[in-house]
């Protein structure tokens, strides 16, 4: 930990019971006003979803302020969303058509929802020709409500909030191959990660202007009809010629690959950082974010515990020496937990580094906590409804 | 000095994230929503199959006939027309009519399909081209963006190909 | 005008490709005017090939390659797909210091790599093969070429075609103003590469069709 094995040497309880509860209470009631209409819900298996997230979102909020680590906690709420977020996707899907397969007729007729991970894309042709290269609705509809102009916005807001803590927030997909790489305790091509980790970080950035360019030149969403990989576990253009069916070959090989299989043997997110063109262009946005991590060097003993913690290889021997992070830092908080020396700090811009960094942490906490309240809890509680749905005794 | 009053201007700036961050599920999700909503985007015609040209309307039922969508950029895409059969729970049991869709008021193709009983029952049609302007289909679903005889929610979506030597292209 | 108003198409068709390739050109205006006047006069010299062929041959032969298949999935659009892919890898993986054994005369036209001469050859060869590759305003700039009453007035034609799509390219030299970092050199690099990627899998699958269907 954070992402291996290395203990964090600080005491046990960061913070006294009382003052911890006090710190949550903000983030307690800001849960119960989210979930409020859902607690109205009249159906059981609602009011028992939001009831757990309450807790569930909370409890993980007050250990963070007890042990004084975020990393830890975060990450439990990231695997939850990551592996929730797919079942309850895919029962709706099922429930609804049958099949987790879009047929044409959804996308002619505007109900495929509309996904975060094709802004990008969709960028260039909605400035130059006002055109919007998604099958779907610009307003919500009673059979669309998450529509083009809602998730904009919603993603709009997040990022201006947390930067590329998007990615370790609010993402629902990075939670799944965190969720891998916390499985082994050894990872085993570490040496490989270590040797050509400036370059792999960099494939991010190619293929986000690929994507870009392509998908300005043909109008169409090129990531999502052949680059996803979450298509292996949302929803994917029904299979019915050859091309449709290399593109569903290229969506399981690419989540099989870079998922599951490499996180496991790395212990990094290797989809998150050596592929996801979104992450890179979340990463743009660290630049005018408030938040960050910083070295305090007169602390630090370049002993790359951090650099090894980074799940997404945001830390060169480099960069360290500078003080700073690389700009695909994504605030997951792993390598200030597994610092030893307290040298890796949380750090708002313009003020001195390493002085009162816990203000900074609170700061960006509450922040991104309470936005992963409202969006991510919102998802996992209807992903538990769908479950207890399913369960025999109901 | 200069530290400090950088340190107000670092706490304020957190402050007023944390007031973004509150206001998103109250105001700010509605206001980004609104401002995208009434920048006068489209979604691409290749889905939405473009703009209305004109309403037919038939006992129990109407026709939409829309304009003709032709690719833009590289865009890869048979340029074709869209019909829309709607409302699709008020068509009677087989449908089969002749539709003017260049607007010269001489029918261009005869379109015919069985409506099925069950709404998530895959629909078959056919289309027949009634002179050299359009692509005839025979026996088609959902062959391909610009091939197309689908139900979409309470409409029957029918896609006819342009005969390209026509389109000019 | 046709090259004005169509600029746009040529610039998603070629722009991709010229993109990463001037990302690693050195930094400096003068640089990159240099680079892409290159470019552009092998671009021209294709357009001028293909104006002379189709008032030779006549319009049916761009009207033949837009056919019922789609527009331009012929042989020959394939064909060229296919070595525009080529030309992006062996960009992309940076062939430094070898020579292709048909370089030797021209040698510009084929060789790509990072020795100074070789900076010329990859405007040349880059230029020329998106000069004659078949995009849709290319193939309607050639039906109305070949209707044009004589070989003159067709290469004309097509200059002022070349003219009005060159245009959109002068941006392009704002790239000279971005700071050359190692880590931009290798991500232009990746792009060619993923760019040979899609022109190939584009260029094969037209060349699959055709032999299937005809």
């Amino acid at each position: 930990m954070a992402s291996n094995s290395s203990t964090v040497a600080r005491p046990a309880a960061f913070r006294g019971v009382g003052r911890s509860i006090l710190l949550t209470l903000p983030i307690a009631l800001w849960s119960l006003l989210m979930f409020t209409p859902t607690l109205q819900h009249p159906g059981r298996d609602r009011i028992i979803g939001g009831i757990a997230v309450i807790v569930f979102m909370t409890a993980l909020f007050f250990l963070m302020m007890r042990t004084g680590e975020t990393y830890r906690w975060r990450r439990i709420f990231f695997v939850a969303l990551g592996f929730l977020f797919p079942i309850g996707f895919i029962a709706s899907l099922v429930a609804e058509r049958g099949t987790m397969s879009i047929p044409i007729s959804r996308m002619v007729s505007g109900d495929t929802p509309f996904c975060f991970m094709v802004t990008p894309s969709i960028i260039l042709p909605a400035a130059f020709a006002r055109t919007i290269i998604f099958p779907g609705a610009i307003m919500s509809t009673a059979t669309n409500p998450r529509s083009i102009a809602i998730m904009i916005g919603l993603w709009f807001a997040f990022t201006l909030v947390l930067g590329k803590a998007w990615c370790s927030y609010a993402c629902f997909f990075g939670g799944i191959e965190e969720g891998f790489a916390a499985l082994p305790k050894r990872r085993r091509l570490h040496k490989f990660v270590t040797k050509y980790g400036s370059v792999l970080r960099l494939i991010p950035w190619a293929i986000l202007v690929f994507v870009v360019l392509v998908s300005a030149a043909i109008l169409e969403p090129v990531y999502c009809m052949w680059l996803c990989p979450f298509k292996a576990v949302t929803e994917f253009p029904a299979v019915r010629n050859v091309e449709t069916a290399i593109q569903f070959g290229v969506f399981i090989a690419l989540f099989v690959g870079l998922v599951v299989v490499l996180p496991l043997l790395t212990k990094k997110r290797t989809q998150c950082g050596f592929f996801c063109p979104f992450g890179a262009f979340q990463s743009l946005f660290n630049k005018i974010n408030l938040f960050e991590i910083r070295f305090d060097r007169a602390k630090c003993v370049d002993c790359t515990l951090c650099q090894t913690s980074c799940p997404t290889v945001a830390l060169s021997k480099e960069s360290i020496r500078e003080g700073k992070t690389l700009l695909n830092c994504m605030k997951c908080g792993a390598c200030v937990d597994s610092c030893k020396k307290d040298a890796a700090v949380w750090h708002l811009k313009g003020t001195p580094v390493a002085v009162k960094p816990e203000r900074a942490r609170l700061l960006f906490l509450y922040g991104a906590w309470g936005l992963a309240t409202m969006f991510g809890g919102t998802i996992l509680a209807g992903s538990l409804a769908a479950i207890i749905g399913f369960l025999p005794w109901k | 000095m200069r530290t400090r009053i950088l340190s107000i201007l670092a706490y304020t700036g957190a402050g007023f994230m944390l007031l973004i961050a509150a206001s998103v599920p109250f105001v700010l999700i509605g206001a980004f929503s609104g401002v995208v909503a009434h920048a006068g985007l489209h979604i691409d015609p290749m889905y939405s199959g473009g703009k209305i040209a004109r309403t037919v309307q038939r006992e129990g039922y109407r026709i939409v006939v829309y304009q003709p969508v032709q690719p833009q950029m590289l865009e890869r895409l048979e340029p074709f027309v869209q019909i829309v059969f709607e409302p699709a729970d008020r068509l009677p049991a087989h449908v089969s009519d002749e539709i003017d869709l260049d607007g010269d008021g001489r029918p261009d193709v005869r379109v015919s399909f069985t409506v099925p009983r069950d709404a998530n029952a895959k629909l078959r049609g056919d289309v027949t081209a009634l002179n050299g302007k359009f692509v005839s289909l025979t026996h088609v679903s959902d062959e391909s963006f610009s091939r197309m005889v689908v139900r979409a929610g309470n409409e029957i979506v029918v896609r006819v190909p342009i005969n390209k030597e026509v389109a000019g292209r | 005008m046709l090259g004005l108003t169509t600029g746009p198409v040529c610039l998603a068709s070629c722009g991709p490709v010229v993109l990463p390739w001037m990302m690693v050109q050195p930094r400096g205006v003068r640089a990159h005017s240099r680079q892409l006047a290159l470019f552009l006069a092998a671009r021209l010299a294709g357009y001028m090939l293909f104006a002379a062929a189709v008032w030779l041959v006549g319009a049916s032969i761009p009207q033949a390659w837009s056919g019922r298949a789609g527009i331009g999935r012929t042989w020959l659009f394939g064909g060229i797909e296919v070595l525009l892919a080529a030309a992006l890898v062996v960009y992309a993986a940076g062939w430094p210091r070898r020579r292709c054994a048909l370089a030797e005369t021209p040698r510009a036209l084929v060789q790509i790599g990072e020795a100074q001469s070789a900076r010329q050859s990859g405007a040349l060869a880059l230029g020329f093969l998106t000069g004659i590759n078949l995009c849709p305003p290319f193939l309607v700039a050639g039906v109305r070429a070949a209707q044009l009453p004589s070989l003159w007035a067709a290469l004309v034609f097509f200059v002022c075609f070349f003219v009005g799509t060159a245009v959109w390219f002068l941006p392009f030299l704002s790239l000279g103003f971005v700071q050359r970092t190692p880590a931009l050199v290798i991500v232009a690099r990746m792009v060619a590469a993923l760019l040979a990627c899609w022109y190939g899998f584009s260029g094969i699958s037209i060349l699959i069709e055709r032999g299937i269907y005809g």
